[in-house]
């Protein structure tokens, strides 16, 4: 029986065309019909080189699904080439291909002598959503263009994060992270954003580990890296939001990486001394603001719920209500991810909910009892329903109408203070 | 249900005629069987007169005006004959302009524009057909 999904988060798998265009000079061809681009790209910000309009695109129609459209296909790539001037081109499948059975990996192999490297992500709807079509891509890039090397550099680390674009800080969180592994005397290696790019992809083989902070967003492609390229990996589930968690952060990475604990230390201990020297200066301001809100809730996908949860917990000291993740994470992580919200301090147990209809998130907001105003982190969504509440509300996660960022961030010790800022921001307004 | 398809084809095997080549649309019917029920031929003249009618009672020359473009109608032969097989459900030859796939569009006229054997052609859009009409997938 069909049933309505409310207010879903995500995109279909497609939306990767996201992911694609987050890697510098890197375009995606699409084989789908012509409105497919047109409905998933946003304004969030372009690649600052391709704009979504321009993507190659073979616009299939009725004659396609009835004839196959690989001609076209063909075509298509044979002119993206000529045309636009890339280093990484990936023909990304919507669903009409595949389900009428166009053999686009056999097209896409014709180029396998090409100047520039072409790719093949399968990222029919049907499959999923785009934080798998997120993964499709990363593995399309494993699969068909790295290979494995036997020249390592000491040090080299690949760090992965969470979907872009889907994650609207995931330029500056990218860039933090590189930051503080960097503090830690390791290089690191990302492909995503300004100046990465198919050099960094080139490196991805060389990297003496595979760095992956998200819940379960690319877990398979660590998996993958690990048997095809023998790079090992460290899975830190949780991103790291302010000082109590990114501490922990710098520690399990040191100790993987193998870098000295006193120099760890001095790295956390400086960053640790700033913080804390903020948060002392402004005592007052959540000493007073602590009636507001004792309660909170965060509507975000895996990263962002577990992620603020935790900050917001040891951090902040706030109790959490019940949390929903709405990423439609893979039945077989979630057990796994809900374990980590039993890992707070002071002995809190937060409940999780892992729910991709908004009707009833809300339905379930409104029936909770928060001893006082809700404090709700979540998609531009739970706006309306916090102001009923009259809670304080903040935009964190996809769909974003709440905020413009750049390259803003919430990830480290910084993001810490960032977020924490954008809350009291929004705290502070109730009393003007 | 059955319904009619227009082939655009000189020997009756394969697609090898443009829109605008074919004088003589082969018209099968699609029933239990595929059978092949006639042949329309197409007969210039009345569509043209009526779509230059708005051009001949001002003074400019009908047939620079009927050429490309022509208004909404499109050029007259385009129209007459969309009209000429407007009973099909779909229409397939070699090349199909824009003007006259716009035309079929307008009357829910599928258009393909594909060269291939005739049988080919049938064989597969009696398939589609078929699947979408009895709300099956298209998998497989």
């Amino acid at each position: 029986m069909a049933k309505l999904l409310d207010k879903q988060r995500y995109k279909c798998a497609l939306g990767a065309m996201q992911t694609v265009q987050a890697i510098d000079r890197a375009l995606p061809i699409l084989h789908s019909g012509p409105g497919c681009a047109q409905k998933l790209s946003e304004n969030t910000g372009s690649s600052g080189y391709f704009s979504p309009n321009i993507f190659p695109c073979t616009s299939i129609n009725e004659k396609d699904v009835v004839f196959g459209g690989v001609k076209k296909l063909d075509s298509t790539i044979e002119n993206a080439l000529k045309v636009i001037d890339a280093d990484l081109y990936i023909v990304l499948t919507g669903c009409i291909p595949e389900i009428v059975g166009d053999d686009s990996g056999e097209v896409v192999s014709r180029y396998e002598d090409a100047e520039k490297p072409v790719l093949y992500a399968p990222t029919a709807g049907f499959k999923g959503n785009n934080f798998k079509g997120h993964e499709q891509v990363v593995d399309a890039i494993v699969e068909q263009y790295l290979k494995k090397s036997d020249e390592k550099i000491e040090g080299l680390v690949n760090i992965w994060a969470d979907v872009p674009y889907q994650d609207l800080f995931w330029l500056g969180n990218i860039r933090e992270l590189e930051k503080l592994i960097s503090e830690l005397g390791l290089i690191p290696n990302t492909i995503f954003g300004y100046k990465r790019g198919i050099e960094n992809i080139n490196k991805i083989p060389k990297a003496q580990f595979n760095l992956l902070v998200s819940p379960w967003v690319g877990l398979g492609n660590m998996k993958k890296m690990e048997r095809k390229l023998g790079i090992p990996y460290l899975h830190y589930p949780t991103l790291p939001i302010g000082a109590t968690e990114t501490s922990k952060f710098l520690r399990a990475v040191g100790e993987f990486a193998g870098v000295d604990k006193d120099k760890v230390e001095a790295v956390i201990s400086e960053h640790e001394d700033y913080y804390y020297y903020l948060i002392g200066r402004y005592a007052d301001l959540f000493l007073e603001n602590r009636v507001i809100n004792k309660q909170f809730t965060v509507v975000a996908d895996a990263q962002y719920s577990l992620g603020i949860t935790k900050f917001l917990v040891n951090d902040l000291g706030l109790v959490p209500a019940k949390q929903f993740i709405t990423d439609d994470t893979p039945k077989y992580y979630r057990d796994k991810i809900a374990e980590e919200f039993k890992k707070l301090n002071f002995g809190i147990e937060a409940d999780v909910s892992f729910e991709t209809d908004g009707y009833k998130i809300h339905e379930e907001i409104k029936t909770h009892d928060y001893h006082g105003y809700p404090l709700v982190l979540g998609g531009y969504y739970e706006k309306e329903v916090t102001e009923s509440l009259k809670g304080n509300f903040l935009n964190v996660s996809w769909p974003h109408q709440d905020k413009v960022v750049f390259d803003d961030f919430y990830v480290g010790y910084t993001g810490g203070i960032r977020l924490i800022e954008d809350i009291y921001t929004v705290a502070v307004q109730r009393f003007n | 249900m059955a319904y009619k398809i227009a082939i655009g084809s000189s020997d009756g095997k394969i697609v090898d005629l443009k829109f605008g080549e074919v004088n003589k649309f082969l018209i099968y019917e699609v029933g239990d069987e595929v059978v092949l029920s006639e042949e329309r031929e197409y007969i210039p003249g009345e569509a043209e007169d009526n779509s230059a009618d708005s051009c001949s009672s001002s003074s400019c020359d009908t047939k620079s005006c009927g050429g490309n473009g022509g208004g909404c109608q499109g050029p007259g032969n385009v129209a007459g004959k969309v009209e000429l097989i407007s009973d099909c459900r779909a229409v397939v030859c070699k090349k199909i302009g824009f003007q006259a796939q716009k035309q079929f569009e307008k009357k829910a006229i599928s258009v393909f524009d594909v060269e291939c054997e005739v049988k080919e052609a049938l064989d597969k859009i009696t398939f589609y057909y078929k699947r979408i009409d009895n709300h099956e997938s298209l998998r497989g």
